[in-house]
């Protein structure tokens, strides 16, 4: 295994550096041409901020969205709004040679008429969240960086899975993201993070990624576990203080910086499934 | 555009077909069948809408659990399983519907006869976009949830007396200036809940199942807090019905028959705003049932306001509880999704027979 590892990196920077100009297809299925290594780059995505520092391209910074909070360093760039009310005029400003977009709102065509060039990098499931590494990677000419990122992640998440896999039992478990309530479906990537944390998500795959539950489902499935609300609020629900994760105690709202993590599909996901596998299963962290 | 007409004048032909003009003479003893009908309509719709759901279960079931529930209020016994399901959450949840159902269509009955106007509806004077915005605001600010409903019901409140106070002439108040004082309260307030919803941009989703309007997480507690609203409102208008039926005459004729146009237009404005903030405070903004449901009753069994508004009160509550019995066992996952979507082609269809006729 060490050996592959050791082998698949040295082959990772044998590949080499990115050539330019570089033509990709985008999330939203555009094909967009860079001409030249970028510089000076706006990121509008969280997740992408999260990946480009930590592949070492965050000098390239020069603009964030409002919620990008990590890592520090990203905190002291200037702030471009949020997804809904981008400041258009002052990503401008900043003279960006390349802007990452989510694939929702609407800023890729204002931005692309005044000549900037925008690509939409927007992982959503949880294989996603390495391929899109590497696309960064490829897009920035840190593709070794890009790899070595992977294959650490990767490494991270197979060694917390081993261990929850062997966990003598694995508790049923309800994840609520929003108290109207919706919860995470086992093939959204939070939903695959939960299982992996060995918990048994009482939402079938057939419910979608992110479903609006019926709270008697939730009840009538009874969990043992209930992620993301707190106990308070969970018991004065109608019918739910007879369920057994209620009696058991084992209901808590996620703790503030994990519940960031967990719903950011970025490099510090190993990170967000070590602490949800600690909550699910503490004996195995003893 | 023409000029508004005079505020005397009677409705368009069109509309005045089918709209609220009451029917002279009402025959008692032809009521009692369609209520009987309507009755039973409302009593399949609350077992039907008690058994079944995402989990089901079977009628014996659902009997003995509420007998179990009922028995558990005295012995103090603890309720397991199934029991839960029917006792705590679906039987309160079909309730609420009942009352929402049942205030939004007794409004809409009311507001319709009081102001002439077959498109009036309980949201109409800005309680909906009142108790939209008081609900964001809490929900924003991420007060806890036993505090969402009171602030929609401030709010609405609050937005009721400033369309009153702006559609105010002397002591009158005058239909057209109630009506536009309403469109431009309810637009302004749309636009506070838009930049709140912009600035808590993660708790968007929240604040939008609630303008869509949802019965989800209704307890008992919930439905004992919205009884009162409820039973006030819709017992004034009730009580108010001989009037209203007076009033479709025209102000002039209703004045010289004795009745009090301007108070009894205000008390009817009030005893709806009641009903209505109470209903949406829990549940949001169920639209179409209120406008939608005085029709059919109209259309089906005729338009004195004396078996109008109870006969809507039966068909709006049965009709909501259907609407959520789809909402939870379907995709459409919201009662108000429900209600919007069959109620607006329903009512392009009315709109289109108006015509004809």
């Amino acid at each position: 295994m060490k050996a592959f590892l050791t082998l698949s990196l040295a082959l990772a920077s044998l590949a080499g550096a990115t050539t330019y100009p570089l033509t990709l297809t985008d999330d939203l299925n555009r094909k967009v041409t860079l001409k030249a290594e970028p510089q000076r780059i706006v990121s509008m995505l969280p997740s992408d901020s999260e990946t480009l520092c930590a592949i070492g391209a965050c000098d390239k910074l020069v603009g964030v969205d409002d919620y990008s909070d990590y890592p520090q360093k990203v905190t002291t760039l200037p702030k471009m709004g949020g997804l809904y009310d981008p400041k258009i005029e002052a990503i401008v400003a900043q003279k960006p040679d390349l802007v990452l977009v989510s694939k929702y709102g609407k800023i890729v065509e204002p931005l692309t008429q005044a000549g900037i060039t925008v690509i939409v990098v927007n992982p959503e499931t949880y294989e996603e969240v390495f391929s899109k590494t590497l696309v960064l990677g490829k897009i920035v000419n840190r593709e070794a960086q890009a790899r070595t990122l992977v294959t650490g992640m990767r490494r991270d998440i197979a060694r917390i899975e081993i261990l929850t896999k062997n966990a003598v039992r694995k508790p049923t478990a309800y994840f609520e993201v929003d108290p109207t309530p919706y919860s995470i479906g086992p093939n959204s990537f939070m939903g695959v993070l939960l299982t992996k944390a060995g918990a048994r998500n009482i939402i079938p795959a057939s419910m979608g990624d992110f479903p609006k539950v019926d709270p008697e489902f939730i009840v009538g499935a009874n969990p043992q576990i209930i992620l993301g609300v707190d106990a308070k609020t969970a018991a004065a629900r109608p019918g739910w203080s007879s369920m057994t994760a209620l009696k058991s105690g084992k209901v808590m709202a996620l703790p503030k910086g994990l519940d960031t993590i967990f719903s950011r599909p970025g490099p510090r996901m190993p990170q967000a499934l070590a602490q949800l596998a600690r909550i699910i299963h503490p004996e195995l962290f003893k | 555009m023409n000029s508004d007409p005079p505020q005397e004048a009677p409705l368009p032909e069109r509309l005045r077909s089918t709209g609220p003009v009451s029917v002279p003479i009402s025959r008692p003893r032809q009521v009692w069948p369609r209520t009987l009908l309507l009755l039973a309509l409302l009593l399949s719709a609350i077992v039907l809408g008690t058994g079944l759901g995402s989990v089901n279960i079977p009628p014996g079931e659902v009997l003995g659990a509420l007998w179990r529930g009922l028995a558990s209020q005295f012995n103090g016994a603890e309720l397991v399983s199934n029991d839960v399901i029917v006792w705590q959450i679906r039987l309160p949840r079909v309730m609420m519907g009942v009352l929402v159902g049942a205030s939004l269509s007794v409004c809409g009955g009311a507001f319709q006869g009081v102001f002439r106007n077959p498109l009036a509806d309980p949201y109409l004077l800005g309680v909906a976009s009142g108790s939209a915005l008081g609900a964001t605001l809490a929900i924003v600010l991420e007060w806890p949830r036993a505090l969402i409903p009171v602030s929609a019901l401030v709010v609405a409140l609050l937005a009721v007396a400033a369309t009153l106070s702006l559609a105010r002439e002397g002591r009158r108040f005058p239909p057209t200036r109630l009506i536009l004082a309403g469109v431009v309260v309810g637009s302004v307030l749309s636009a506070g809940t838009t930049a709140l919803i912009l600035r808590g941009e993660d708790r968007a989703r929240q604040v939008l199942a609630y303008t869509l309007g949802d019965l989800g997480f209704s307890g008992w507690r919930d439905v004992l807090t919205v009884l009162p609203y409820a039973a006030l409102g819709c017992g004034a208008l009730l009580l108010l019905a001989r009037a209203l039926d007076t009033l479709q005459l025209g102000d002039l004729t209703a004045r010289s028959l004795g009745v009090p146009v301007e108070r009894l237009r205000l008390i009817v404005v009030i005893a709806a705003s009641v009903a209505t903030a109470g209903a949406v405070a829990y549940v949001g903004v169920i639209g179409f049932v209120g406008l939608i449901v005085p029709h059919m009753v109209r259309l089906a069994f005729g338009a004195s306001h004396r078996v109008l508004l109870p006969l809507s009160a039966l068909l709006g509550g049965a009709l909501l509880v259907y609407a959520d019995l789809l909402a939870r066992t379907s995709p459409l996952s919201q009662v108000g999704i429900v209600t919007t979507l069959l109620g607006g082609p329903f009512f392009l269809w009315l709109l289109r027979r108006e015509k004809e006729l």
